[in-house]
């Protein structure tokens, strides 16, 4: 029996909601699972898609795009813009046989690190159940 | 960059933060592993003078071009490593953190090993990032200390007087013929004999006579170029056809034919087409209205000082501000017909026209005389157009009507004893320091408070008026026949505020003011650098709170002059025109208005104007070409982070 599989989680996280609430889970010593691998971006708004899929394609089981909630936007409406991405990338995932699963969309503030936690034990759980991705690319390629 | 990269790693212990879940060698051995890294060090305090001289050295000894510190948060401290990479005579843009103490060791503590792998993996990937990073400057724009200032009511006269007093030129535009917006139509003001022109009379005489402040009135603006520092702004100022040598002896106004409704009484009076607007205006000179104006010519006959020129044209001004300060205002909220029988009858009336009537300078020179005749029976009916009232209204409260009605109710008990009073409400907010107090005396002078179930109903007949009304305590309908109503209305946000918008670029919120920089903490800023507001323009407020909003908006434009600088974080969107196609998608992205398409020969290309840009890389993530990248967060650079979370690279 090999070691049980654990997903490797890309998560990009805006400077100014998530990244708080990551470091506010961090002087909380909250404990969530280790599987997040954390991208800084200004704003939840920069994510290209391109980098979606390039996580994917590097070794990324799932990736978490998240920024403030609607409305509190540093940036006024950049989590709007990504909003309406990530609705379309999840689309171009289910055309490339990729689970729109492994992509989520989450809105956290600097003061919810606790909905991190709950979301990241949640996203863990949620990967695991649908298995690695990488076997399935190369099936695909 | 054409130098070869060589990375140092620093490798915090942050005491036993990190030491204590983290196997900092293994680590620091990994990173000696990865491509471009010179050396890894570890060290209990990085942050410590003796850990800074750890980065310093390496610069100095071993040329290292790149520094990664994987030790706490960047919020707590970037600024500390940045600062000891400049003390080396290095960019100190040309760092990457890794944020191993709240990322992993605090919160992976139940699982060391497992942390430390991820360490790892965090660390390689800043270090392939940090690989592609470039030497960034800070951007610095000069300041011109002069401010612009739309809008000459109390907020904007507040924030010119104290701007003027504090050494800084202002330029103020006022679209009508004399400043004092507003405000100057109250008749009365809470807990004083004054009337808003009276209240105002001192300020307005400030305004006029600084030396600091120039005054465009009867004007517009009509564009705002650059950004924070230096805006050039175009102010048209139209025609008022009547020049200082006016002795206000009021001939002309004898002999224009031309009558119209009077918009300072909101249509309760008449005017001529040449006018002083009200008793008190500044300056003390006719105005001519163009709109209504037939330029028949009568006015310049009589006029014996010679100070009518209907020849008179049009002027542009252009003004170089480093900041502009938006008090256009509010509008009150006019009920659409027939909403509480609004135009049905004279004797139905908004509170601001009531203002008017109870002013000593109004229409009925103080007295409440509606239709030749004095009310006996008097229903107040609260929250019209607010607090979603009826279909048209609008969700909030304008929080200004119920002290204002309230204030009114008692003058017209003090003005007729036997007068009969109804306060129809569905809340009363009298949330002001002074304003309870204002209900507990309404209460103590027999104004009858009705509780209102359902949207009351006017019914306006032959026999008079009546309200329909559900009484929310009494649990009861009455039937109240009166013979005036007032309608409570609110603050709507202004009609000009559209054009405004277009002209300097600003966001506004669903209910149409515009929208702070953050409700809470950056009141009276626009998301823009080195754009205010001030007063109602971003939602309803009273006197007061719109001449502290002034005062505010004057200091944080102060704060800005005196610096005689502005810096911008270089982390700006930049564009390589030879990518660019010109499709100009980023330019619908950017929020702030920072970019724009120029011609470069036969073809459009799109331009950043860094004052302006706020760095959030959404027109980056938008552009098709690549042309549009972040400083310190190109794709490039981003996406050698992303490749970098495994290290068997996957790349087919």
């Amino acid at each position: 029996m090999s070691e049980p599989f654990e997903p490797k989680i890309v998560m990009f996280a805006c400077n100014w909601c998530t990244y708080a609430a990551l470091d506010l889970a961090g002087t909380s010593r909250m404990k969530y699972p280790p599987n997040f691998l954390v991208i800084k971006t200004m704003c939840s708004g920069r994510v290209d898609p391109q980098f979606i899929f390039q996580a994917f394609r590097n070794g990324a089981d799932g990736v978490l795009v998240a920024g403030c909630h609607l409305g509190d936007c540093h940036y006024i409406e950049g989590n709007v813009k990504t909003l309406r991405r990530i609705t379309l990338v999840r689309r171009m995932l289910d055309a490339f046989g990729i689970e729109p699963e492994r992509l989520r969309l989450e809105w956290i503030s600097a003061s919810e690190a606790d909905k991190f936690v709950k979301v990241a034990s949640e996203m863990v759980a949620q990967i695991k159940a649908l298995g690695p991705l990488s076997p399935k690319l190369e099936a695909n390629a | 960059m054409s130098e070869e990269p060589k990375v140092g790693v620093f490798v915090c212990h942050c005491g036993m933060n990190i030491a204590g879940t983290i196997n900092v060698k293994e680590v620091v051995e990994y990173a000696r592993t990865l491509p471009h890294v010179v050396d890894a060090n570890e060290y209990v305090f990085m942050c410590s003078a003796p850990g800074q001289d750890l980065i310093k050295d390496e610069v100095k000894n071993l040329g290292i071009n790149r520094v990664v510190v994987a030790a706490c948060s960047p919020a707590m401290h970037e600024p500390t490593f940045r600062a000891a990479m400049a003390d080396a005579g290095l960019n100190r843009y040309l760092l990457e953190m890794v944020n191993i103490r709240e990322q992993s060791a605090w919160v992976h503590s139940h699982e060391k090993r497992r942390a430390t792998e991820k360490t790892k993996d965090l660390l390689r990937m800043a270090v392939a990032k940090a690989v592609l990073l470039e030497p960034l400057e800070e951007l610095r724009i000069g300041m011109q200390p002069a401010s612009l200032v739309v809008g000459g009511g109390v907020a904007g006269l507040r924030a010119s007087l104290d701007l003027a007093q504090r050494g800084f030129k202002v330029h103020l535009v006022e679209k009508l013929p004399t400043t004092g917006g507003r405000a100057v139509g109250l008749g009365t003001m809470a807990r004083s004999e004054m009337s808003g022109s009276e209240l105002l009379r001192p300020i307005l005489d400030q305004v006029e006579s600084h030396t600091n402040i120039v005054t465009y009135l009867n004007s517009e603006l009509v564009n705002l170029d650059g950004s924070v520092g230096y805006f050039k702004a175009k102010v048209v100022t139209y025609p008022r056809f009547v020049n200082a040598k006016c002795t206000l002896c009021e001939e002309c106004v004898r002999v224009c034919p031309v009558e119209v409704a009077n918009e300072y009484d909101y249509g309760l009076s008449k005017r001529k087409a040449i006018y002083l607007p009200f008793k008190d205006a500044r300056p003390r000179i006719m105005a001519i209205d163009p709109h209504s104006c037939t330029m028949c010519g009568e006015c310049v006959k009589v006029c014996e000082p010679g100070a009518i020129d209907l020849a008179e044209e049009s002027r542009e001004n252009e003004l170089v501000v480093g900041g502009v300060i938006l008090a256009s205002g509010f509008e009150p909220y006019e009920p659409p017909f027939g909403d509480f029988g609004f135009g049905y009858s004279e004797k139905i009336v908004t509170l601001f026209q009531l203002e008017r009537l109870l002013d000593a300078n109004g229409p009925t020179k103080g007295q409440l005389v509606v239709s030749g005749t004095v009310p006996k029976n008097i229903a107040f009916i609260m929250c019209v157009g607010s607090l979603g009232t009826t279909e048209n209204a609008h969700q909030y409260c304008s929080r200004t009507c119920c002290a204002s009605s309230l204030k009114n109710m008692i003058r017209i008990r003090a003005l007729y004893p036997d007068a009969t009073i109804y306060a129809i409400y569905k809340d009363i907010r009298t949330y002001g320091r002074h304003d309870e107090t204002l209900y507990e005396q309404a209460t103590e002078q027999r104004v009858k408070f009705i509780n209102f179930e359902n949207t009351p109903n006017v019914n306006a007949g032959a026999n008079g008026i009546t309200v329909h009304v559900r009484d929310a305590t009494l649990q009861a309908s009455l039937a109240i026949p009166v013979d005036l109503v007032v309608l409570a209305v609110g603050m709507s946000p202004s009609s000009t505020l559209r054009s405004l918008r277009s002209v300097v670029k600003v966001g506004c919120s669903p209910e149409g003011f515009l929208r702070e920089a953050h409700p809470k903490l950056r009141p009276v800023e626009a998301p823009a650098d080195g754009i205010f507001f001030a007063g109602s323009v971003s939602g309803p407020k009273n006197v007061i709170e719109s001449s502290m909003a002034g005062s505010a908006t004057a200091a944080k434009a102060s704060a800005l002059f005196a610096k005689g600088e502005f810096h911008v974080e270089p982390i700006t969107a930049q564009v390589t025109e030879e990518l660019c196609s010109g499709c100009a998608v980023c330019i619908a992205m950017c929020p702030y208005g920072a970019i724009a398409r120029k011609s470069v020969g036969d073809k459009k290309r799109a331009e950043v104007d860094r004052a302006l840009c706020k760095a959030c890389g959404a027109c980056v993530a938008a552009c098709p070409s690549g042309a549009m990248q972040q400083a310190g967060f190109k794709d490039t650079q981003l996406l050698a982070q992303i490749v970098a979370i495994s290290e068997r690279r996957n790349v087919r």
